[in-house]
């Protein structure tokens, strides 16, 4: 049988929409953990603060000198007494995407319904949960292999968050947690909408989560170029950016329907090229170094439009993406721009500078992944 | 909407492509041994691919060169060509393994001496399943790797029906993969799941689960897009549905709520009723445990007349590639008329009041179930088709 | 050897109750809280299915000692008390 081409289809025919409005879905709720604290109230601090050095951990090498910078969460932020019982056993990666997604659930004022399976679950992650898994390797090579930890195990493996949230939170609807180093944020999202429209869920908390650790901080070290002065550059657009790894977790409860407290209407697009991004109040660009070569983000920052970029808040990580949407999610709420924490700007673009009330419609955020692709996603209120 | 399934790819203990599988399903030929891949002194028995081609990649991850595999099949079957530049395509592959950095010699060397060799990192970064499976056949579209475990597979196809539906892509490839590994070998050990013998799904005296490998895809096309090209099939990927358990970290939740969530789902979804479906591809993993709550919910929805098996007799639980590979079989025996014995199993355990069928068995219907149950409390239950009006390609 | 009996299982508890707090991570618990007769699973301490197995790794890690079927697990894990006296009489 000969193999069959695509004679008939040509590109042309494929419709490659910048935006679908089809493609909107409401914010009902956040919930935010990351090295400056939990929540929307201390994102809000944080924003405001500005720039606060990384910490530094000492390194595993024998060199007692070398250590590495990382905007890690603090202990104090994931001890949350009230359910500490009811998921005693989790890591910091489970236990970071718990607390931001009850912190969702609870920020949407939303009633959930368990009955009805009214809420799904899309979790996204880059690296897993790597600390656990290098626990159990530390079992293995300690112990042998027939003396291993079946705790360890359970939680190595990259869907237990999504269990425990599910279990914690009695959500009973479709669940997935997808591991992507490209676009992860922006998959939740389309997958997201999908799922809303079909019914097969009313709700979708969508979330993700990643964590620094030793091996990961060494790795970063080896792979990519590291903060000197643990200071990420976003408006550089250099060729090799540094980077300070960041950990962290996010969660959007979302959905069609029209929320009286909602934030914005979030609009994920997967297929664009930035001469067909509408113009908006604010891009965020979100380099963070993580990404390789950031010089083609020069061309996403016109000069009429005000430009941020927050990664120097929360550190280097493939799940910037919601951190960002969470920062526009809370000025388009507010009504208020947030001054960019590290202001250095050779290009002389349209920085925000300072904080201050403003009318803001609509905000997009602009990242360029590992695979050489603009993802884009748009905000309005 | 329609949405066809126009190919299929599998690779497993149990065979190299579709037809082998057939053949083992035919002979009831059980490839399981010692594991050889790795050492240790677990005796557990697992059940390995042995391919040359598999094992000569060493610079690939292996689960990747199994997706390949099966996706090299799946192609040919299909009648493609593996450049789909210019073509809204998706990706969406489970797996469980290739998600991790695992390597266990790179960690001992960084342990030991605080630095280590990053060609494992690399084999790591490149080897994200669903974006080196777009990279390779230059895919643009979505793509996702989905991590759920032993329901990846199905899941991973339930994702792709979605985008299809919604007009994200054209035409996906879907399915799951995932290499035998010390780690879930060692971790299901320490749980006390593996047995000792060869697993004996739904039997009274089964006792625990043998890991296997492989990778199952399946080539879905909107009716649109099958028919510009002129690629015709009988086949059709009919319904979707998941439920999460919301129960506990390793155990099912007993009284299978989850679970029948997932296959009412996912019935509703195919517009179809329990007595359209004339088989069930069980998970059937011969834990004590799964194989209690999905037989008594197998008779619950479907009536103790349910002809039903597992496939894992043949392919060890291949985690990740699981749902890929029995949704493979579930299509491929529909196509072809018939089902195979369930291996391993012999007497019904009181506490289960269905049984497996125990002989290959024609089947003459139009509808298949696929079920899925996963380790963190996911269950995924897939629909089946084949439509009786339309003739094959020849 | 009744008295060195005695003598030894205390010690043994007072392990366990550690091992288990530690290792089960079980929260705004100290051992010497945990009475002897303290049921394990279900309503007592409120262990699980995963914990049992853990168990299981404890006392081959600390003890030398293997539980072979996991059936004669539930007389043995019933309580602190069973448990060490199962630890002492394999040790």
């Amino acid at each position: 049988m000969p193999l069959l081409l695509f004679p008939k289809i040509k590109a042309t025919n494929l419709n490659p929409e910048p935006f679908l409005r089809a493609y909107y879905m409401n914010i009902a709720g956040i919930g935010i953990i990351s090295t400056r604290g939990r929540g929307i109230d201390s994102l809000d601090i944080a924003l405001r603060q500005g720039w606060i050095a990384p910490s530094q951990t000492k390194s595993h090498s024998n060199d007692q000198n070398v250590f590495y910078p990382a905007y890690r969460v603090k202990k104090e932020t994931i001890n949350d007494i009230t359910i500490l019982k009811k998921i005693r056993r989790a890591d910091k990666f489970s236990k970071m995407a718990v607390m931001a997604a009850r912190d969702a659930v609870i920020d949407s004022g939303i009633q959930i319904n368990h009955k009805e399976s009214e809420v799904g679950i899309i979790l996204a992650t880059a690296f897993g949960p790597h600390v656990t898994t290098f626990r159990f390797l530390d079992d293995i090579i300690d112990y042998g292999d027939g003396s291993v930890s079946p705790t360890t195990f359970s939680h190595s493996v990259h869907n237990a968050a999504a269990s425990y949230i599910s279990s914690l939170l009695n959500i009973r609807g479709p669940t997935v947690t997808i591991t992507q180093f490209a676009s992860p944020i922006h998959q939740s999202l389309i997958l997201a909408k999908a799922w809303l429209t079909e019914k097969r869920c009313k709700y979708v908390l969508i979330g993700c989560v990643d964590v620094c650790g030793n091996v990961m901080e060494y790795i970063c070290n080896q792979k990519l170029r590291i903060a000197n002065d643990g200071k990420i550059r976003p408006f550089n657009f250099s060729a090799s950016p540094s980077s300070v790894p960041g950990e962290g977790s996010v969660f959007f409860m979302t959905t069609l329907e029209n929320c009286q407290n909602k934030y914005c209407e979030i609009i994920p697009a997967y297929i664009t090229n930035c001469d067909t991004i509408e113009k908006s109040d604010i891009n965020i660009i979100e380099a963070d170094g993580m990404a390789g070569d950031e010089t083609s983000y020069q061309n996403t920052a016109p000069v009429d439009v005000f430009a941020g970029g927050y990664s120097p808040i929360f550190g280097s990580m493939k799940i910037i993406s919601a951190f960002h949407c969470t920062v526009s999610a809370l000025m388009l709420k507010k009504q208020i721009r947030y001054a960019c924490p590290v202001q250095d700007n050779p290009y002389d673009l349209n920085l925000i500078t300072k904080t201050e009330s403003a009318e803001i419609k609509q905000i997009c955020c602009i990242r360029k992944n590992c695979a050489n692709k603009t993802d884009i996603i748009k905000l309005i209120r | 909407m329609k949405i066809f399934i126009t190919g299929i790819g599998g690779i497993s203990a149990a065979g190299r492509n579709i037809t082998e599988h057939l053949e083992s399903f035919q002979l009831m030929r059980r490839n399981a041994g010692t594991v050889s891949l790795f050492d240790t002194f677990l005796p557990y028995p697992v059940f390995e691919v042995k391919s040359p081609l598999i094992n000569k990649q060493k610079n690939e991850m292996r689960t990747l060169s199994l997706a390949m595999s099966a996706l090299k099949e799946a192609l040919h079957d299909a009648g493609l060509q593996k450049d789909f530049s210019g073509i809204k395509t998706g990706v969406c592959l489970g797996t469980s393994v290739a998600s991790q950095l695992n390597d266990i010699d790179f960690y001992r060397t960084y342990r030991n001496t605080g630095a280590a060799d990053m060609a494992a990192v690399d084999r790591f970064l490149k080897g994200n399943l669903a974006e080196a499976v777009a990279r390779s056949i230059k895919a643009s579209g979505p793509s996702i790797t989905v991590v759920n475990a032993c329901s990846s597979g199905a899941d991973a196809i339930g994702v792709a029906l979605s985008w299809l539906r919604n007009g994200v892509c054209d035409i996906a490839i879907a399915g799951g993969a995932d290499e035998l590994n010390r780690v879930p070998l060692c971790g299901f050990g320490a749980l006390g799941i593996l047995s000792k013998f060869l697993c004996s799904p739904f039997d009274r005296d089964r006792s625990g689960l043998n890991l296997g490998e492989g990778a199952g895809i399946l080539i879905l096309e909107t009716e649109e897009f099958s028919r510009l090209r002129g690629k015709k099939s009988v086949l059709r990927l009919a319904g979707y549905g998941a439920a999460a358990d919301a129960y506990h970290l390793t155990a099912p939740r007993p009284d299978g709520s989850g679970l029948e969530s997932a296959l009412r789902k996912s019935l509703a979804d195919a517009n179809i009723t329990p007595q359209d479906v004339c088989f069930v591809n069980a998970h059937g993993t011969a834990t004590h445990d799964n194989d209690k709550v999905e037989g008594i919910m197998l008779e619950k929805i479907f009536g103790q007349q349910i002809k039903f098996l597992s496939t894992k007799g043949y392919t060890g639980h291949t985690l990740g590639a699981a749902g890929g590979l029995e949704a493979a079989f579930t299509a491929t025996a529909l196509r072809e008329g018939w089902i195979p014995a369930s291996a391993g199993f012999v007497q019904q355990d009181e506490n289960i009041p269905v049984r497996p069928i125990t002989e290959q068995t024609q089947i003459n219907g139009s509808f298949a179930v696929s079920t899925s149950l996963a380790f963190g409390g996911n269950n995924a239950s897939i629909v089946i088709s084949k439509d009786q009006g339309n003739q094959p390609e020849p | 050897m009744e008295d060195q009996k005695e003598m030894e299982l205390p010690e043994i508890r007072k392990k366990l109750k550690e091992l288990l707090v530690e290792n089960l991570s079980l929260e705004g618990i100290k051992p010497e809280e945990i009475k002897d007769d303290e049921i394990l699973f279900g309503e007592g301490l409120g262990l699980d299915s995963l914990d049992a197995v853990e168990i299981v790794v404890l006392l081959q890690r600390n003890f030398g000692i293997e539980v072979k079927d996991m059936k004669e697990g539930q007389k043995i894990f019933y309580s602190i008390d069973t448990l060490a006296n199962y630890v002492y009489e394999n040790m």
